[in-house]
């Protein structure tokens, strides 16, 4: 780095050659004050680890019917009369494998907010369909982990609350783990995954 | 911001195409797109209500004030059953009709004794509560159903259940 050339500017700021660069962050104006120290407090790291390690749990167990048995997951997601028929069976081919994927990512610290993304963008999915589902008085199984009846697995606004609870716990990840714990700590997969 | 989106449209390509090679290489792959609909059975929910539970040795079911009634298939029903009784099939597919629910409520009986095949779960029990559900009050299902009712000699001569 030449001297003259990379000027500091106000805190969380870097002038270069006369243009700001501002950091790399969801919330780039929240650098300074409480709102930024508490968005870049180190422990959110170890609290997203242990959040992250749950949301894998919860994909990686949701994930393994699914991909087992894919049609009856097809039957599932039929079960909610919302996708036409010409999509339904490609649903059931594919979302289980963006499960498995971002199971594995969050659990390893893989590119960790693209899979908290997904993570996030499927909740609303789900909640999306289970509200369709609910106020159609459909009387189904959620279909979330493993086709079965009805009464063993009724949709209610439980299950909102429940997919509402994962859908918050995945956007804490996304936006407040910025050095996640996990294998991109480790210099060769960061010089390869940067 | 960029790469956020670029890594996650990643993902999604990457999935994507693991979860196509495994359906290929399946034993029985399922084809992308269902050739027929598909057969799905939600039953949609009618309101049930609460009904007590009665044995035949109760007064009520030979009472006068009492309309009884027979959840059994018509043809069963025209085999044999319980004098005064009247038929109303239970179907776990579609519930009473209105005209027949607004027919029993005519009759301003003080209250309504329904027994069915009395199997596990019971026609009887399931027809006593869809017409709780449904605005009837004072409704009951005699346990055991027609077999108890013609085991303890209530039954018509027209034959057992």
């Amino acid at each position: 780095m030449r001297r003259g050339r990379l000027n500091k500017g106000p805190k969380g700021m870097r002038i270069k050659k006369g243009k700001a660069t501002v950091k790399r962050d969801l919330f780039p104006h929240s650098t300074t004050g409480n709102i930024g120290s508490f968005m870049h407090w180190k422990g959110h790291s170890l609290i997203a680890l242990f959040v992250r390690i749950y949301l894998a749990w919860v994909f990686l167990s949701a994930c393994w019917f699914k991909i087992v048995a894919p049609a009856s997951f097809a039957l599932d997601i039929a079960t909610y009369e919302i996708l036409p028929l010409s999509l339904i069976n490609i649903m059931a081919i594919w979302l289980p494998w963006i499960e498995l994927f971002v199971g594995v990512m969050l659990l390893i610290g893989l590119r960790v907010r693209p899979a908290s993304l997904l993570v996030a963008g499927m909740m609303v999915m789900f909640m999306v369909a289970l509200g369709i589902a609910l106020a159609k008085g459909l009387d189904m199984s959620c279909g979330c982990f493993a086709s079965s009846g009805a009464d063993e697995d009724p949709i209610s606004m439980l299950t909102m609350l429940r997919d509402a609870g994962w859908l918050a716990l995945s956007l804490y990840v996304l936006i407040f783990d910025e050095h996640p714990i996990g294998v991109e700590m480790i210099p060769w997969f960061s010089r390869r995954f940067a | 911001m960029k790469s956020l989106i670029r890594d996650t449209l990643v993902v999604l390509l990457l999935s994507g195409l693991v979860a196509v090679a495994v359906n290929l290489f399946r034993p029985n792959p399922l084809p992308w797109v269902a050739d027929q609909d598909y057969e799905t059975m939600v039953p949609c929910p009618e309101p049930l209500g609460e009904v007590d539970e009665i044995t035949v040795e109760s007064d009520i079911i030979l009472d006068d004030r009492t309309l009884l009634i027979d959840a059994r298939e018509k043809d069963e029903f025209e085999l044999g059953s319980v004098p005064k009784a009247v038929s109303v099939p239970f179907d776990w597919l579609d519930p009473v009709p209105e005209e027949k629910v607004a027919e029993l409520v005519k009759t301003r009986a003080a209250r309504v004794v329904v027994f069915g095949d009395g199997l596990d779960p019971d026609s009887g029990r399931e027809l006593a509560r869809e017409l709780a559900g449904r605005g009837m009050r004072n409704v009951s299902f005699v346990k055991g159903g027609a077999k108890a009712l013609f085991e303890a000699g209530l039954g018509t001569t027209g034959g057992a259940p």
